[in-house]
């Protein structure tokens, strides 16, 4: 009788990893087809010590298109990405993402708002913020007692 | 019942096959057509000009694009892992391949498929005879 119930308890299992595989298989798909689940713009957040430094995908827009502004803890982008259907043509496909934005980000220390740079190469808006004096990394000596 | 255990088994010796591929992402794009022909216009970004592949073979346009190195650091939150760009385009008849052109700016790439001579609409006159 255990050993029955160790085989359904395997076949579980084994379902359990086939449920996981599939789930796995939808965000691929979805991965895939460039599918971005509702957030413009995209964003990766790097640690680098005594920088934060946020990454922006904002394909399509200039400097002059986009507004950033920092408070203590958060970081608003924002920007507007002209219209670009071509007049004259018919249109086939379109997946391109809306064109007005709003974005804050939560930081995860406080930043030094003088210490703030901003730019923009290839459709990546690149902003480095120097974390506070407070959030920096500091070594300790240790002193033998 | 065993067969699909043994499969299990070996999913983690087989999933390895995955890290030889550099996985890539289809970017988004709009497709536009006129009289004079077809254009394509993507968003590829963090694609610079050298990194970008834009390719026709036969009936097959092929757009290629690999992102840079990520900055050094540690990535605390990422909605998207920045990920190549690849897509492929099957090309209708009657595209003239020679005059196929694109830019790229700020991160959109923009590809012109004009149409062979030949093949565009032609209005024909009448006359009164």
């Amino acid at each position: 009788m255990l050993t029955r119930w160790n085989e359904w308890d395997h076949g579980l299992r084994a379902l359990e990893v086939l449920r996981r595989r599939m789930d796995r298989v939808w965000s691929e798909v979805a991965e895939e087809r460039g599918a971005a689940p509702g957030v413009w713009p995209r964003v990766r957040l790097y640690d680098t010590g005594e920088t934060l430094l946020v990454q922006a995908e904002v394909p399509g827009l200039a400097e002059k298109d986009l507004r950033v502004t920092l408070d203590e803890e958060s970081l608003t982008i924002a920007g507007e990405r002209k219209e670009e259907a071509p007049a004259g043509w018919s249109v086939h496909r379109q997946e391109r993402a809306p064109l007005r934005f709003t974005r804050t980000l939560a930081l995860p220390c406080k930043v030094d708002r003088d210490k703030v740079t901003a730019t923009t190469r290839a459709g990546v808006l690149t902003i480095t913020l120097s974390k506070s004096r407070d959030a920096q990394p500091r070594s300790i000596t240790v002193i033998a007692a | 019942m065993n067969a699909t255990n043994e499969a299990l088994a070996t999913e983690g010796a087989r999933t390895a096959e995955h890290v030889a591929v550099r996985p890539a992402i289809a970017p988004p794009v709009d497709v536009y057509e006129n009289a004079d022909g077809l254009l394509v216009i993507a968003d590829l970004p963090g694609v610079a000009e050298q990194d970008l592949d834009v390719r026709i073979d036969k009936d097959h346009l092929l757009i290629e694009g690999r992102v840079g190195a990520p900055p050094e650091g540690t990535l605390l939150a990422a909605d998207v892992r920045a990920l190549d760009f690849r897509r492929e385009f099957l090309v209708p008849r009657g595209i003239d391949a020679q005059k196929i052109t694109a830019t790229l700016t700020h991160g959109v790439l923009r590809v012109t498929l004009p149409r062979s001579a030949s093949l565009k609409p032609r209005k024909i006159e009448v006359r009164a005879a």
